[in-house]
């Protein structure tokens, strides 16, 4: 057990470690190139990365979840798409007008409901028909975005409420409104997986799903369950970036479900499942947002940062491979 | 060593005498989506070009690569950087408003580029800079008119329309000029279709494709830039339809030659290297406290087969 | 002739859905409308399909090896990319070799890391989708490549000219799909690839070299998406830098509506090129009856859904899932 435990600390070390690597890089190299005088480490950087990382982040917190089942979702980006819509039209609703403020709450929750149904969509579908979760959302990640542009055409969808920019403009403690719900997934989400029956569950599910049904766990409905939180968490995402910015296209979010996937991956959790932790992912999202920041800082041009991310990735997948690779051996020893 | 600089700063001071916009102003820029055309791309080396030709100006030069979330994340680091002004060149014309307005409660002076943003956020920009794209639509249906006209078809013609990626205000712009102006000077010209392209040529490729399907008599294309006309008239070539008008705006290299070659009517005549030259200029001009109008055009033309000759190959 | 009874029919109409879906499909259209089975539209169809179906081939292969290839959009563009700048540097003549082997570099580039190194394939050809267009990027400088001389060049053969009235991007298509059905069903290679993806470790104990076959299905997919490449950079004679984007999804979807499996081991070639037709005449199928472009995302969503579901029910005997 406690072999485990060290490996497990290397495993989700690393990704801290390679932010502490990319701090240090991006700090001297930008002492060197870039043309502002703002140090890159500045604390109100430190503060907008922590903002920056919530959109991609909330959604790859219950990426997370998913994936420690060993199913994926690549339908959020969509999800995401149409709960924004759904927020923005919802605020220019005749009954919602005339709620004046209180129709800012119940937008929340329409968008989140749409979320949250979506979800369910993609659950039940994977439970009844036993399909697998990465065909079936990438099917509806067309009949999901299909539904967006049913919506409102190929028109963006608008509806600028300074009340609402005023709202998730704001910082408490120092900390703007995205961070704040990024934080609170953070935490709820590492409740759930490492202290609730759920969460064992899921990671049982993920190591061997014959023998978790053997025990008598209920596959199905804990899928369901986990498509419908991640449905909740894309439209959370996309609330918390919409009431910032007020117009979205119907394009908005593509490819936002393979950034999720990089994030989880990067933060050491494992495609095949049952191995996985909400603080790793926090560190993969607050990783790649930081290597964004960073090349911006240091004036990289858009081909450079397109090879380097690609680049890094695939060189810390197989650095996280030596490392797994390396803890097998000890562990045989 | 410090000292050895101070020492050299007051030298230089005093040899080139004072003066007030000698202090070198740093002025960063979000572009929208550098590599998705020639356009943006051309933009983008005139403008490092331009900067770096300017000892006064040190330039931050960054790309949305299409996405908004990007662009704000952008924006609050150049806001968060104290740079002296921000030039956007905007990703959803709505959507960046708020970031606008955190710049300009920060004292940033905020220059909009190429394409402009909605008039709710005007309050919070010093100035547009770039083309005015309700005039260069306007131009195209007078240029489309004409030529009907010369062809004797002006009371009979079919035209789609392939336009921008919508909510974009440039392709808002081009297509309200080209609808409002079509009518005005050709009334019996029929506007069958519009369709967006997204500025992407092999999209307006497939749109036209759905068009020529659908439509047997189609007499004239108007494209929101050459890069879609393009793509339209390869696909009307594939499907072996001749004698349909295509114009467009932005004249791209790919659009002169298709003129030179007589497939392709006429197009604007826009240069990235204007648009990026004119967005410094208006930022730098904001900066020292000159009078910039509100909404700095720079001119556009008509370019048709016709007048080509007078001018230069675009380089893009 | 075996003897028509309830149970044989279920499972013939199980594991023949797709095609028989394609068939109603068809039927339905022409009655909607004549002219989406006059002679030129389907032709038209096939041609415009010509591109994503080659791409579609060589996904096969990765695919019934138990892997997946994100990354073939951005590599197409590479491709295209590619060979019309070197048109007019080294003449078409060079060009078409050189971008061929450029494109079976990252081929195999891609293969060593998943064949060789075993990395994750879906994180690795994910990054190589961003890292391939940042190389596209700079080789271009960001500008649309354009070939100068448009008309006085043999280069437009492969994308625009026609043999006995058939377009060349058919006869392309066509001849490739032949070829690589032969490899994958009648050499030993094919059924190691069939091994391989069916049962990984047991191929590697059965003495089956696991990382050169995977490695060889990555080439084969490189070398489908620099036909394709230049089938794209023939039939415009210049693109942007991002003609290929997005296409390695509705790459996936066609080889999974083909009934490929994912987990590998199971999938033709001829069914894959059924997918890509399906998708293909429902494009153009909803075009012609007016419909819009939305509505196909939203069917073929239930495609994909239904067919993979009957193919599964089919195989498992029961309609629902055993999943308690």
């Amino acid at each position: 057990m406690a072999m485990h435990n060290s490996k497990d600390m290397i495993k989700q070390g690393g990704i801290w470690v390679f932010i502490l690597a990319e701090l240090v890089f991006f700090s001297i190299a930008g002492h060197y190139w870039s043309v502002s005088n703002q140090a890159f480490m500045d604390p109100g950087n430190m503060l907008l990365l922590l903002k920056q990382s919530a959109p991609i982040g909330i959604i790859a917190l219950g990426m997370t979840i998913i994936m420690i089942n060993g199913n994926i979702d690549l339908s959020v980006g969509a999800i995401f798409a149409l709960s924004a819509v759904v927020l923005l039209d919802s605020l220019s609703w005749p009954f919602m007008v005339a709620l004046g403020d209180w129709a800012l709450p119940l937008a929340w929750g329409f968008a989140l409901l749409t979320g949250v149904t979506l979800g369910a969509i993609n659950g039940l579908i994977v439970w009844k028909t036993g399909i697998d979760a990465f065909i079936v959302t990438l099917a509806s990640m067309l009949g999901f975005r299909g539904l967006v542009f049913m919506y409102n055409g190929e028109q963006p969808t608008s509806n600028l409420n300074w009340t609402l920019v005023d709202f998730a403009e704001a910082q408490v403690l120092g900390l703007h409104t995205a961070s704040w719900f990024l934080i609170g997934t953070v935490v709820v989400l590492w409740f759930v997986t490492t202290r609730t029956n759920h969460g064992r569950n899921a990671y049982a599910i993920g190591n061997n799903r014959e023998a978790a049904v053997n025990a008598g766990i209920r596959v199905g409905p804990h899928f369901m369950w986990n498509f419908m939180l991640i449905g909740f968490l894309a439209a959370l995402s996309a609330v918390v970036f919409y009431s910032e910015s007020g117009s979205v296209n119907p394009n908005d979010g593509m490819l936002y479900e393979l950034w999720a996937i990089t994030a989880v991956v990067l933060g050491g959790t494992k495609l095949a499942g049952g191995y996985g932790s909400i603080i790793g992912t926090l560190g993969g999202v607050i990783a790649i947002q930081l290597l964004r920041k960073g090349l911006g800082h240091i004036g990289a041009d858009t081909q450079t940062v397109n090879l380097v991310i690609g680049l890094i990735l695939i060189a810390v997948l197989f650095l996280d491979r030596q490392l797994t690779r390396k803890g097998k051996e000890e562990l045989k020893i | 060593m410090k000292m050895t600089i101070t020492a050299a700063l007051a030298c230089t001071t005093a040899m080139f005498g004072v003066v007030a916009s000698a202090e070198t102003m740093t002025i960063g820029i979000t572009q929208n989506n550098v590599g998705v055309d020639s356009y943006q791309t051309t933009y983008e080396r005139a403008f490092i070009a331009a900067a770096e030709a300017n000892p006064d100006v040190n330039a931050i030069v960054l790309d949305a690569g299409g996405d908004v979330a990007r662009q704000l994340a952008q924006m609050e680091d150049l806001i968060q950087q104290q740079v002296d002004a921000i030039i956007i060149w905007p990703t959803n014309g709505e959507a960046v408003i708020p970031a606008v307005r955190r710049a300009h409660s920060a004292g940033i002076p905020v220059v909009v580029t190429n394409s402009n943003i909605a008039e709710q956020g005007f309050d919070f920009i010093a100035a547009f800079s770039g083309p005015d794209n309700v005039t260069q639509g306007s131009r195209s249906a007078e240029i489309m008119c004409e030529r009907f006209t010369e062809l004797g078809i002006q009371d009979e013609a079919r035209v789609v329309q392939i336009s921008g990626q919508p909510g974009y205000t440039t392709a808002i712009e081009r297509q309200q000029g080209f609808d409002e102006r079509l009518p005005e000077v050709c009334p019996n010209v029929t506007l069958v279709e519009t369709q967006p392209g997204n500025w992407n040529r092999e999209r307006s490729q497939q749109v036209m494709e759905a068009f020529l399907i659908q439509y047997d008599d189609i007499d004239g294309v108007y494209a929101g830039d050459d890069n879609m006309g393009v793509g339209a008239l390869n696909a009307a070539r594939a499907a072996g339809r001749e004698g349909i008008t295509f114009v467009g705006a932005t004249n791209f290299a790919v659009g002169y030659d298709a003129m030179a070659e007589g497939d392709y009517w006429g197009s604007i005549y826009q240069s990235p290297v204007d648009d990026a030259e004119a967005a410094l200029q208006t930022a730098i001009d904001v900066l020292n406290g000159e009078e910039v109008p509100f909404l700095n055009y720079f001119d556009t033309p008509k370019i048709t087969q016709d007048n080509m000759g007078d001018f230069t190959k675009p380089v893009f | 002739m075996t003897v028509l009874t309830r149970q044989n029919l279920g499972s013939f109409l199980a594991k023949q859905g797709i095609l028989i879906a394609f068939v109603l499909f068809m039927i339905g259209f022409a009655m909607v409308n004549q002219r989406f089975i006059a002679m030129d539209n389907i032709s038209g169809v096939i041609r415009s399909s010509a591109i994503l179906g080659v791409i579609a081939i060589g996904v096969t292969f990765v695919v019934i090896g138990g892997n997946l290839d994100l990354s073939v959009g951005s590599m197409m563009s590479f491709s295209t990319i590619v060979v019309l700048d070197l048109h007019d540097k080294i003449g078409p003549g060079l060009a078409i070799p050189a971008m061929f082997a450029l494109t079976l570099l990252l081929g195999a580039f891609i293969g060593f890391l998943v064949g060789y190194l075993k990395l994750n394939s879906l994180i690795v050809t994910l990054g190589m989708l961003s890292a391939i267009h940042g190389l596209t990027l700079t080789w271009s400088g960001g500008k649309n490549m354009d070939i100068a001389d448009k008309s006085g060049t043999w280069f437009s053969f492969f994308g625009q000219d026609r043999i006995m009235g058939i377009p060349v991007p058919i006869l392309i298509f066509a001849l490739l799909a032949a070829v690589l059905a032969m490899v994958l069903s009648r050499t030993s290679f094919g059924r190691k690839v069939y091994a391989v993806g069916g049962n990984g470790q047991a191929a590697t104990f059965s003495g089956i070299p696991r990382a050169r076959i995977v490695f060889m299905t990555y080439l084969i997919s490189a070398f489908c998406v620099a036909v394709a490449g230049l089938l794209q950079a023939s039939r415009s004679l210049g693109s942007q830098n991002t003609v290929g984007q997005g296409l390695e999804l509705q790459v996936l979807a066609a080889v999974i509506l083909g009934g490929a499996s994912l987990l590998g081991g199971s999938g033709t070639v001829f069914k894959t090129v059924i997918g890509v037709l399906i998708l293909g005449f429902i494009q153009n199928g909803l075009l012609l009856a007016g419909l819009d472009f939305y509505v196909q995302y939203m069917v073929t969503w239930a495609i994909i859904i239904l067919a993979v579901w009957l193919d599964i029910a089919a195989k498992r005997g029961h309609l629902w899932s055993p999943i308690a």
